[in-house]
Order: C-alpha cells, then structure tokens, then sequence
C-alpha cells in the first residue's frame, strides 16, 4: 500500500517536470521581449548621450536647438529636424485622418457589398507595400509634379514628405477607423434614424461620435507612423543641412533620416550623434506609446481571467 | 421655412455624402496611380534573364578539352573542336548556340571545378588571343585553331536578381527560426499561464513598445550591437537578428489572438480527461491554433520582405549568395535594400522599378495566403 503510494507519487512528479521545465522557457521567452526593449534603450542611450558628457563635452543646449548639421566641423544641431518632423506628420495627419475616416465611412455605412470585397484587399495590399516602394513612387511621380507648380523649382519638399506620409498613414487610419465603426452598436444607429436623422446626420452625429475611441487610436497609431517612416521620406526630402522650413516648398531633413543618411559611413562623434538623434526620436515615440497606452487602457485585463 | 430647412439639410447632406465618395474614390485611385506607375517602369525590365542571372557580371576562367572528331557545319561563325556556335552581341562576342555533345559542358574552372557555359556567355580571350572588336566568323576562327586543351576567358552577364532573392529567403528562414518559437512560447505565456498583475503589465508594456519602435532604431541597434559590438560584420546572421527582435510584437499577438478564440472549453475537457497543462496545450491549444499561427508567421513574411531601414545597416547591400551567417561573406542585400539602394547610389529608378514588380507580386500572393489561410479556418470552424 505504502509502496504504491510512493509509486504514484514518484509517477506524478515525473510529469510535473516538464510541466515546469516547459512553463519556464514559456515564462524566459515572453521576457525576450522585455530585455530586448531594455537593451535598445540601454544601447542606444547610451550612445546617444554620451558626446553631452566627459571632457570635450558637445553642449545638449546646442544640440538640442541648432539649425545646423555639419559633421564636417563638428557642429550638430537638431532643432530644424525635429521641427520638419513635426511639421511632416501634422500635415499627414491634417489631410490623412479626414480622407482615411471618410474612407472609412464609406466601406462600413455605405458601399454596398461587392465594392467592399474589392475595396478592403485594396487596403490590406496600400498597407503591405514596402516603404521603398513609396519613396520610389514619390521621387517619380510626386516630385515631378511639385517640381512643375513649385515657385523654388525644387520638388524635394516638405509638400512631397506630406503627400506621401498621408498615402502611408491611410492603410492604418482606414482600417482600425473601419473597425471602430462596425463596434458601433445598431441600435444607436436605428434610434438615429427613427428621431427623423437623415443617413449622413446618423453617420456624422451619431456614429462617428460613438467610435471616437477608435479613431483616436488610429490617429495615435498614424502618427507613430508618421515620425518613424524614414526610407521613402529620405528619398524626397531634400535633406539639406540647416535651417527651419519657411513653407511646404522648403527642403526638410526629419529625424529619421537624419540617422539613415549618414549612418553608413559615420564614426566616432558624428555617430554618437546619429544616436542622439535617435534619442530624440525615441523620446517621441515614449510619448505616442504612453498615450497610445492611456487610450487603449486596461493593460493587465487582457490576461486570463480566473 | 420647413422647407428651406429640408433643403438645407438635403444640400448639406449631399456635400457631406460627396465628400465620402470623393475620399474613397482617392484611397482606391493614389493605389491605383502607384501600382499603374511601378508597373509602367518596372515591367519593361521584367524578363526571363532578370529573374534568373546574378548581380554582377562574373569573369572566370576555363579550360575546355577540344574534340578531335569534327561536325563540320556550312557556318563560319560556328567553332567545331567547341561545338559552339558565335554570335556578334552589342561589340561582344556571346555563345548563341551549345551543341548537345558540346566540350564546353564539361568545362573547368581554374579550381578544377566544373563550370559549365551557357548561352549568352561572353568570350573575352581564347588562349593567349584576346577576342575584342572582331566579327564573330574571325573570333570562330581564332577558336578553331590548334588542338588539345584551350584556356577561355569566359564573362557571365549579370543584371538578374537571384542573389537578391536566395539572400531574402535566407533572412526570412534565418529570422522566422528565431523569432517563432520565442514568439509562440510567448503568446503561450501570456495566454495560457500569466495570471494578472505586475509581470503580465510589464510584458505588455514591453511588446507594445517594441510594436511602437520605429525600424530605423532598430538598425541603429542592430549596427551597434550585433555589427559592432558582436563583430558580426554586415552580414545575414546580424540582419536577422535584428529583424527577428522587430517581429516578435506581431508574432505575439497574432498567436495570442488565435489562442484566445478557443473556447475554454476545450481546455476545461481536457483538464476533466486527466490531461496536464503541457498535454493540452501540445494536443488541444496548439493545433486549434494552428492556423493563426500560420498567419503570424506569413505577416512576419510580409514584414521581412518589406524591410529596407533596419537591414541596410546590418545585412548590407553587397548582391551576393551569402557563403557564411557573419563575417565578410556573409553580406547579403535584400530585393528591397537592393532597391533603395539602386535609387539612392545610381538612380536607376527603372531597375529599382523592376524589382519592386516582383516586391508586389509577393505582398500580393502573401496577402491571399493569409486570406485563404483564415478562410479555411472559419469554414471548419463552422462545421464544427
């Protein structure tokens, strides 16, 4: 009796092992995630902050406010990026949220089923295009174009990174607006419709109201978008060395590029700068994520609940 | 007044409805204009060559055995101890035609590796006689004389994508062995295991961020810490790593998702037949899960062959088949790093146009495979 007793028991913990073993590496791999955020941010801190410190320490008020970039003398101001761009993803979010809203409207109220059977994989394909492929887009057809009605004669603009963010962000504002409409429930609509609303007074009184919550996150999730794109930006910026963007016809260098231009061949101080400037734009990013965080909400309720 | 009022609303809305058309009818057109736009300069280079060629042109040398029973051919432009025939090719001499019990085919490297010639090879030198700027019956002449062994000097024209293609496979394979498993085990975790509270926060909070991370910082990351500090090099192995990082926040939730929509359940009937955790999650979750998975691992797909900003520092742009995971063999450009990098250094927008042809068929085709994947999974879902 005894014996089988202690049979059983050895029995059931050699099957708790790999239980426990296999619950472990569960546990080591969703922290993979959690190192691998701390080390980018260790790394790239770091190396970023580091010409602001020591002897022979480049001064973080220059950095931080100069409109200049010139690695060559050893002058590295970043205020006019980050001034291009801001300025770049409020004009795509300007003209990119009303078209993608809209946009919206149109595939979850009013198209009738067959046009959303082609519209909808239209988007999914506008969203997994590679962002070369705009940048390349952009440098043969938008700029051109700007190059013919600009009063500079130069292509390379503020307008041209605006035309081409806002095509970017579309995809992303699209569906998750999309998908905020559909939660509406029907009943708001029907309660719209039945006080004598007309079908648009629903839409625009009613359920767009009601998906706020949606759209405010697409529009957060546009702009992350937005400030991070660096490939198709780099190619129709202009890029030029100083100085703040008077109107949509100037040359603008966003951050991302910044970082993306030189970083093939920089050392030394000019790449602790790059990284600096990479600081910078983590720091945006904090920030959209933090609000992306409050909107979304509810973190720890996502889990399993018991 | 009542009136007015119901034609103030109509007008308003109409312009309102307008607006909505219009903004669709945009959406549907700027797509248009980019596909009509890539497939207009980027068709035209399309061809059986470009997909099939390397990069770069490719100068070897050979040693061929020339035949000593002769087919005699009514053609001066054909050598007969070769069985070839010449052709004149934009001032090169190229190989137009290769007779089926042709020596070339059991030519030699100077390795004593076989290298065998095809058509449209460029010969440049036959023994010791450089070929250039003659007619192709001369150059056939020059090549018929003497017997034995002849050393060509052989160039294969480039100009195709195929190192661009086997180095995308590599990073996808190399990427995807790295990040599925973490990022399974992961949404395993986290749905099957976590309870609420501090950690499950914090690893939310992490993977969020990690989805918020613009991909130039991860290049910047990935230069500075594999390239660098890992002496990696640019090479597949550091690219990879670096992408395989950037994967893990859609791989998670994906999985997490497809997790999440089988019903407790099963679980509970699982638990209730004397199963332990681990049992059900290899015999019931995991194969529930299955086709979500699939799709994470074909978004991840979609992701890896898009990326240009957090490859280029890391993988390279050098067009070649990668020999080696790190050091300096072992750079390997993407189709989309090639692109950038045709635009950006040599302004070849028609080339670079070419290559994004081929980028949209694939987006395309992993598009539909995800599709049908979820497709498949709902109508037997439904059964059910």
């Amino acid at each position: 009796m005894n014996n089988n007793a202690y049979k059983e028991n050895l029995i059931s913990r050699r099957k708790e092992y790999p239980e426990k073993v296999f619950k472990g590496i569960f546990l080591l791999s969703a922290l993979v995630s959690v190192l691998s955020v701390i080390a980018i941010i260790i790394f790239v801190f770091s190396k970023g902050l580091q010409p602001f410190f020591g002897e022979d320490a480049y001064s973080f008020l220059e950095f931080i406010t100069g409109l200049k970039w010139d690695p060559g003398n050893d002058v590295y101001g970043v205020f006019y990026m980050i001034v291009g761009s801001l300025l770049a993803t409020l004009g795509a979010i300007v003209l990119g949220v009303p078209i993608g809203l809209l946009t919206a409207v149109f595939i979850a109220e009013l198209a009738p089923k067959e046009l959303v059977a082609f519209i909808k994989p239209a988007i999914e394909l506008l969203a997994g295009i590679p962002s070369v492929i705009y940048g390349a887009f952009g440098l043969g057809v938008i700029v051109p174009i700007i190059n013919e009605i600009s009063p500079t004669g130069q292509g390379e603009s503020l307008l041209a990174v605006i035309c081409v963010l806002t095509i970017m962000v579309l995809p992303t504002i699209i569906s998750l607006s999309e998908a905020s409409i559909r939660a509406v429930p029907k009943s708001y609509r029907e309660a719209s419709l039945g006080l004598g609303a007309s079908k648009t007074q629903t839409i625009f009184k009613t359920v767009i109201p009601a998906a706020r919550s949606g759209i405010l996150t697409a529009t957060v999730l546009g702009i992350g978008r937005a400030i991070g794109e660096t490939m198709a930006v780099m190619m129709i910026a202009g890029n030029n060395i100083g100085g703040l963007p008077t109107s949509i016809w100037s040359k603008v260098r966003p951050l991302t590029t910044n970082i993306a231009m030189e970083m093939g061949y920089a050392s030394g101080r000019h790449q602790d700068m790059l990284f600096a400037t990479g600081v910078i734009l983590f720091l945006f990013i904090m920030v959209i994520n933090i609000t992306l965080t409050k909107l979304t909400g509810k973190l720890g309720d996502k889990g399993r609940s018991k | 007044m009542e009136k007015r009022k119901r034609n103030d609303r109509k007008l308003k809305d109409g312009i309102l409805q307008g607006l909505i058309y219009l903004s669709a009818i945009l959406t549907v057109t700027v797509l248009a204009v980019i596909i009509g736009f890539i497939l207009y300069k980027g068709l035209p280079g399309i061809n059986f060559d470009f997909l099939t060629r390397q990069w770069d042109d490719r100068t070897t040398f050979v040693n061929v055995e020339r035949k000593a029973a002769l087919t005699e051919k009514n053609d001066a432009a054909y050598v007969a101890s070769l069985g070839i025939t010449l052709a004149l090719d934009n001032e090169n001499i190229v190989i137009s035609h290769i007779d089926k019990d042709s020596p070339v085919k059991a030519a030699l490297n100077m390795k004593n590796q076989a290298y065998v010639l095809k058509k449209k090879d460029i010969i440049t030198k036959a023994g010791d006689v450089k070929i250039e700027k003659m007619t192709a019956e001369e150059a056939a002449a020059v090549l018929n004389e003497g017997m034995g062994v002849v050393r060509i000097k052989i160039i294969r024209p480039g100009g195709g994508i195929v190192p661009m293609l086997v180095s995308t496979i590599y990073i996808i394979l190399l990427s995807l062995i790295i990040a599925a498993p973490v990022g399974i085990s992961s949404a395993i975790f986290l749905n099957e295991y976590a309870k609420r509270g501090r950690i499950l926060r914090l690893i939310r909070f992490a993977i969020q961020n990690l989805a918020g991370i613009p991909s130039i910082i991860y290049g910047l990351f990935g230069m500075l810490v594999f390239v660098q500090i890992f002496k990696m090099q640019y090479s597949v192995l550091a690219g990879s790593l670096t992408l395989s990082i950037m994967l893990l926040p859609t791989i998670i939730s994906t999985t997490e998702e497809a997790l999440r929509e089988i019903p407790p359940a099963y679980r509970e009937a699982s638990f209730g037949l004397g199963s332990t955790k681990l049992q059900t999650i290899r015999r019931i979750i995991l194969p529930g899960a299955l086709p979500g998975i699939l799709v994470a691992i074909i978004l991840s797909i979609g992701r890896i062959v898009g990326e240009s900003a957090a490859l280029i520092w890391t993988a390279g742009t050098v067009a070649q088949i990668p020999g080696a995971l790190v050091g300096s063999e072992a750079g390997a450009a993407t189709l989309t790093t090639k692109m950038y990098w045709l635009i950006k250094e040599s302004a070849d927008l028609s080339t670079a146009s070419s290559i994004a042809v081929v980028l949209l068929v694939l987006i395309i085709v992993l598009n539909i495979a995800s599709k049908l994947i979820t497709r498949v999974f709902l109508t037997k879902k439904g059964m059910n």
